[in-house]
């Protein structure tokens, strides 16, 4: 009893304080989620500002007699006359790991019914990203899974790498591949008692999305275990265009918090084309002049300032890294159009997926020529370097002369077992959605490739002979595929030991 | 009608050289207003409703509203204009409502800065607060 007495005092005294001075103006005009205000002469670009009942906006426009303000929330309430008050304040989003496992939308609001959110900070929305001297290169890998992935574009730990690609060519479901691995090596390293793992921490910001895809991409998670490791932002497309402009920022302030506390941070944007969209709907409301396919001329600022947040920091400055998997779709495979070509110029490389490999049957619908990690083998671990590095280059090969492999019997032996290499290996790097391989598990197969283990097995049998391998080595040699993991490298002994392994699944199998 | 882009810059033009040392000049203002009404050039029209809002948003800046639950006697009046003109500059005007719905204290609203200092407000800010 006494404790509630001491707390309400504190309250009353902390409610005593003296007059402060106040900014107010009035609402002049409102619609489309936009406000005029006439008056607020002291309000700072991006400042919070409160519409009573709950209501907040920010303010965008300044001009000489008046602000344009986007409001986040129920802008129906509003009505002309309304007062309005500066808050002095940035907008600010609850960061922290008691959002691990939520579903939050874009002002950090739980919308799973799971009680309220336990915060550890609030960090800005908008926050200048970490400048040259705070950086460090990237030289850790985010193992997404996709052998397609690993092996030829690898990832690594605060690269920047855009998924694009035309409606329904799986590129969600790359991302969604990236999560589950992660919560699998995460909780294979607790498991473990591994100390020198970092963990990958997912968030995945839908911007704009169907409701119903939203659920089944949270069903996947759960399904798969990966949910208590990820954090999902939700501005679906019901939600209002300020909300989907504002929800991959929300996204980078959690990563952010990630990077700032020493810990690795995972954040997929799905998808940055609706995001221009949202953000061009709200520039022209608030009547700014628009340009190329009536998106603002600042829309390229708009995803460069998103995206370089995302970043591999110091020792010094957090000793954390966030890594950026943007997602554009394009319209009939243009990549040369405006959004495209602004993100393919921000990021670190690009995942092209192509409909005719989809329709084909090659899936994930890599296409390895256009393609490309600027990072490249610096994120590979060494096993991966030695098995995967002549891999692409083969594959390159082997495109070029797909057009004479019509003349089969016509072409020298060479050329006869670059093309057929070429086969098998496509076979190999098609793959299963939500099941993510481990890399252990990539690095045995490939180097069963790599030495010859597969060119006598026709091209239809290839999956099968891969599945099997697979569980063989799983079932029989997993302390084989623990010591590739932990040493990282494919030694001598060790290759020898592949030998053997491979040698005797090859006299058994059928 | 809209007003054209045009317009709006004459209007502002206009209104910017009715203001003498930052502050509004009455004289010019009458002369200006009375100008366009003879001379009537393309458009006045909306250039004068455009000037009619700039100076009704530049005079909102000088003008005071005080507000208080019981009426300010003479003296405490003058406190309040010299406090408010030591901050805001001469020339300000003042007007006072009573407001009996604010229990007690003082709420000045000078353009767009706001003090409020009256009960009823910190009673909301109690409320909030909890």
């Amino acid at each position: 009893m006494s404790n509630l007495l001491q707390e309400i005092e504190a309250k009353i005294a902390g409610a005593k304080v003296a007059t402060a001075k106040q900014n107010v103006g009035v609402v002049r005009e409102v619609g489309d989620g936009v406000a005029k205000i006439e008056g607020l002469t002291d309000t700072m670009l991006n400042e919070m500002l409160d519409f009573g009942n709950g209501l907040v906006g920010l303010a965008l426009n300044l001009e000489e007699t008046e602000v344009g303000a986007i409001i986040l929330g129920d802008y129906t309430q509003l009505k002309e006359g309304s007062e309005v008050r500066t808050t002095g304040k940035l907008l600010q989003v609850p960061v922290g790991k008691g959002l691990l496992g939520r579903v939050v939308n874009v002002l950090g609001q739980p919308l799973d019914g799971k009680g309220p959110i336990r915060e550890t900070a609030f960090y800005p929305v908008e926050k200048i990203a970490p400048g040259i001297v705070k950086r460090r290169p990237v030289s850790q890998p985010v193992q997404t899974g996709i052998m397609a992935i690993d092996a030829m574009i690898p990832i690594g730990r605060g690269q920047r790498e855009l998924i694009i690609g035309d409606r329904s060519t799986g590129k969600t479901t790359i991302g969604i591949d990236t999560m589950i691995n992660q919560a699998r090596i995460n909780k294979a390293a607790e498991a473990a008692g591994d100390r020198e793992t970092r963990p990958i921490y997912n968030i995945y910001v839908a911007i704009g999305q169907k409701q119903s895809n939203i659920a089944r991409v949270i069903g996947v998670l759960e399904e798969a275990g990966a949910l208590p490791y990820t954090i999902v932002v939700v501005a679906s497309a019901s939600d209002s265009a300020t909300n989907q402009y504002l929800a991959p920022f929300t996204g980078a302030a959690i990563g952010e918090w990630f990077m700032d506390n020493g810990m690795d941070a995972l954040i997929i944007y799905d998808d940055l084309s609706k995001h221009a969209v949202a953000y061009r709907q709200v520039s022209l409301v608030l009547k700014r002049p628009s340009g190329r396919e009536a998106y603002p001329g600042d829309v390229f600022y708009l995803h460069s300032r998103l995206l370089e947040r995302s970043a591999r920091v110091g020792e010094k400055y957090g000793n954390g890294s966030v890594t950026a998997l943007p997602i554009i779709e394009t319209q009939a495979g243009d990549v040369s159009a405006y959004i495209p070509t602004n993100v393919i110029s921000i990021t670190d490389g690009q995942i092209y997926l192509e409909t005719d490999l989809f329709y084909q049957g090659v899936r994930p619908a890599v296409s390895v020529g256009l393609s490309v990690s600027r990072v490249g083998s610096a994120a590979q671990i060494k096993a991966m370097k030695q098995v995967a590095g002549r891999i692409k280059g083969d594959l390159a090969q082997f495109r070029e002369l797909a057009a004479f492999a019509q003349f089969g019997s016509d072409l020298d032996a060479k050329t006869q077992a670059l093309l057929e290499r070429g086969k098998r290996i496509i076979e190999i790097f098609k793959q299963q959605q939500y099941d993510p391989v481990p890399v252990e598990s990539q690095a045995a197969i490939l180097w069963a490739v790599q030495n010859n283990y597969f060119d006598d097995v026709p091209v239809d049998k290839v999956k099968d002979f891969q599945a099997k391998l697979g569980q063989y080595f799983n079932t029989r040699k997993p302390e084989l595929l623990a010591k590739i993991l932990k040493e990282k490298a494919i030694s001598d002994a060790l290759s020898a030991e592949l030998k053997t392994a491979v040698g005797e699944f090859k006299q058994t199998y059928r | 009608m809209k007003i054209s882009k045009q317009e709006q810059r004459e209007a502002r033009e206009l209104f910017r050289s009715c203001l003498v040392n930052g502050v509004l000049d009455e004289g010019r203002a009458r002369q200006a207003v009375n100008l366009l009404l003879e001379l009537q050039p393309r458009g006045y029209v909306q250039i004068l409703s455009r000037l009619h809002r700039l100076v009704k948003l530049n005079l909102a800046q000088r003008t005071a509203r005080v507000e208080n639950a019981v009426p300010l006697s003479p003296a405490q009046q003058a406190g309040l204009r010299a406090s408010l003109e030591q901050h805001y500059g001469a020339g300000l005007e003042i007007n006072y409502v009573t407001q009996p719905a604010l229990i007690g204290g003082l709420r000045v609203q000078v353009g767009s800065d706001l003090y409020d200092g009256s009960v009823k407000n910190r009673l909301e800010k109690l409320q909030e607060s909890f």
